[in-house]
């Protein structure tokens, strides 16, 4: 049986799970909308892998990134536990050797990561606004009834130039609307509005830096062609976008898990397929021990508790042994 | 009278100096959640974030009886410099009457700073003030002392917060004492404290060191920085703060020809460039940068209220001069959000980048 190393990306909108074997190659890749319920879409993602690759592979190595990571880490029982900066420079380092600049636009936050011989050497990240995201493009496409998978589409399709407010949510949705009323076609307000958000992102995050091409565009919107010809019209170079550009993190921290493994020759802490099966419960209570009424969040795996944390003060975080 | 004033970092030098003046000491709270929240409720939306905790504070200590609010003021042209009559008139329409008296830096309204002492100094003679002044003077540069050996410390603790205990036994032990004599005694026994916690053995070469630089309020007092000492502690990082009670008291109340402070030095570094102090610590700020730098401190983390304008120029600055010197900066704007996912990663992302590159240059080395 061949050796195949797991990497999950427990994100905002999505959870990603890429399978990868021991020369690097992609086997499986899943990209599942977790619509508010990451346990359970993780829980999914894992019993479709075990229809799909359990005859034939072994895990040796387990890694998770993303928002979530933590807590579905605990379950499945991860070798690596990595912030997706760090995942998705390591896969871009890896598959795009050449780049020099990642621009990486995912649901609630979006990312500059600058790369300098293998190595990170600097990373911005969207501080307060979503105009520079995702879920921002989810909620105007629905305002305008069309599918996002399509918004790309239509951006192309455009023929006239429309100046849309790219500085905030509220700006940009109050100049879509008066252009609207002003006859522009659906067309021409998407280009402007990918244009907008190409334009907020490079000044919000590329503020004061310098940014070198190769230029790569990953993460979920990188789906959407219209915004990759914004950018390619902003800057005038051209950006790749990788074969996985809407898995990076979680095929980077799947060679983070391989690198681990090999390094430190350890056998991996990964509870198997049935990890979709167990009793998972994450519970909450509020702490009454002083004024802060944190809400401690409890972690159960059939009846033991393997986890708190939510606390300010550490009594209850502290309370479980480390297993 | 009954005292009260901010939360920033340990109570216990404020507290003494209360107390010893012969008044009723009421210790504010750290900052929790229900603080916070009263705060925000009474300051205007688009203040920085420090009034607004500091709001809070004080309604909280006024439930509790306070008559007199002692604070300091500002540091130049910055909002800060308006906190205190800010907090006297919303607190006025709140319903509360608190005196406020506001400390100003001796060195520049030595006599407003006079005439304000005096009106809590009216009990004991100027013999007396001078021996309490010496005593706090050097109790809060004996706790700094033992601080930072804790922030060395806690980067390699092998019993997760320790240090943390550690530290909390020392605020008691130093809270009992009253005289020279009793404070020496307190110092050792502490030190003893600190020599027993375990620690990994770390080579030197995997040691990181963080400096964090920025504004006074968000670098010294942790319920609000999410804290980020500990923080940057548990992922093994050694830390020095840029602001420290002790090095206050030189900056601001010792007089210059005795004082040991190093504020002059350090804006002298800044001001290549910030050339002006430009209010709060913007100067500061870019002056402790190039002196870790120096001191071969490994990276920043460069803490601001969201929205404080002296520090909104030195976040401009800073990528131009992190690249000159060559030392890489975090900048991390914090406000009322809670959640600490978002920050962890960058935290964990930026140690990441610092361990790499100095993997890379020791293997080359």
């Amino acid at each position: 049986m061949n050796k195949v190393f797991l990497g999950i990306d427990v994100g905002s909108v999505s959870i990603n799970v890429v399978v990868i074997d021991d020369e690097y190659k992609v086997i499986s890749k899943q990209y599942i909308r977790s619509n508010g319920q990451p346990l359970e879409s993780t829980k999914q993602a894992i019993r479709n892998l075990r229809k799909e690759i359990d005859a034939k592979y072994n895990v040796y190595g387990v890694g998770t990134t993303g928002s979530g990571r933590q807590l579905i880490g605990m379950m499945i029982g991860a070798d690596v536990i990595k912030n997706e900066i760090t995942a998705h420079a390591t896969a871009t380092i890896h598959y795009v050797p050449e780049a020099r600049t990642i621009f990486e636009i995912g649901g609630q936050d979006s990312k500059m990561i600058f790369l300098k011989d293998g190595l990170i050497t600097d990373f911005a990240m969207n501080t307060v606004c979503a105009a520079g995201t995702g879920s921002f493009l989810d909620h105007q496409a629905e305002r305008l009834g069309i599918p996002i998978q399509e918004f790309g589409a239509f951006a192309k399709r455009a023929n006239k130039k429309v100046r849309i407010a790219g500085r905030c949510t509220v700006f940009a949705e109050s100049d879509m609307i008066s252009k609207q009323q002003f006859g522009f076609s659906k067309e021409d307000i998407i280009k402007g509005l990918c244009e907008a958000l190409v334009r907020n992102y490079l000044n919000n995050l590329g503020r004061g830096k310098k940014i070198h091409a190769p230029y790569v565009f990953q993460g979920g919107v990188a789906a959407n062609d219209g915004i990759r010809v914004a950018f390619e019209k902003e800057l005038g170079q051209k950006v790749i976008v990788p074969e996985h550009f809407d898995v990076m993190g979680a095929l980077g921290v799947a060679v983070l898990a391989k690198e681990y493994i090999e390094f430190t020759k350890e056998i991996t802490k990964f509870r198997g397929y049935e990890a979709a099966d167990v009793d998972f419960t994450p519970t909450s209570f509020e702490c009454s021990g002083c004024s802060n009424l944190c809400e401690v969040i409890k972690i159960e795996i059939n009846g033991e508790v393997i986890a708190m944390w939510g606390d300010k003060c550490g009594k209850w975080t502290n309370s479980v042994k480390a297993i | 009278m009954k005292i009260t004033f901010p939360y920033m970092g340990t109570p216990l030098v404020y507290k003494k100096l209360v107390e010893m003046l012969g008044h009723e000491p009421i210790t504010p709270n750290k900052p929790t959640q229900r603080i916070i929240e009263q705060g925000v409720k009474n300051s205007p939306e688009f203040a920085c974030f420090p009034m607004k905790v500091i709001m809070g504070s004080y309604i909280d200590a006024l439930e509790r009886g306070a008559e007199v609010i002692l604070s300091s003021g500002g540091n130049g042209p910055c909002r800060a410099g308006f906190y205190g009559q800010m907090h006297e008139k919303i607190l006025n329409s709140l319903g509360y009457n608190p005196k406020f008296i506001i400390l100003d830096s001796i060195h520049r309204d030595f006599k407003g700073f006079i005439k304000n002492f005096k009106m809590i100094t009216q009990n004991v003679s100027l013999c007396q003030l001078y021996s309490i002044f010496k005593f706090l003077h050097k109790m809060s540069s004996d706790l700094d002392q033992l601080e930072m050996q804790l922030q060395t410390k806690r980067a390699y603790e092998i019993n997760r917060v320790e240090c943390n205990k550690v530290w909390e036994k020392i605020q008691s032990i130093f809270d009992k004492t009253y005289i020279k004599k009793d404070l020496i005694k307190a110092k050792e026994k502490c030190q003893i404290l600190i020599d027993d916690i375990n620690i990994r053995k770390i080579p030197e070469n995997e040691k990181i060191r963080i400096g964090i630089v920025g504004e006074i309020y968000a670098v010294m007092e942790s319920s609000i920085n999410m804290k980020m000492e500990e923080l940057l502690g548990s992922f093994g990082c050694e830390v020095r703060r840029a602001h420290y009670l002790s090095h206050w008291i030189e900056d601001n109340v010792v007089p210059k020809i005795f004082s040991k402070s190093k504020d002059g030095e350090i804006c002298k570094k800044g001001q290549k460039y910030i050339e002006v102090a430009i209010g709060g610590h913007a100067q500061q700020t870019i002056g402790h940068i190039v002196d870790y730098k120096e001191q071969g401190f490994d990276g920043i983390v460069h803490l601001m209220p969201f929205a404080c304008l002296p520090e909104l120029v030195s976040q401009s600055i800073i990528p131009k001069m992190s690249n000159e010197i060559g030392i890489p900066v975090l900048t991390i704007a914090l406000d009322e959000q809670m959640g600490v996912a978002n920050n962890t990663t960058r935290i964990e992302a930026f140690i990441d980048i610092i361990r790499n590159s100095k993997e890379k240059k020791y293997r080359a080395s």
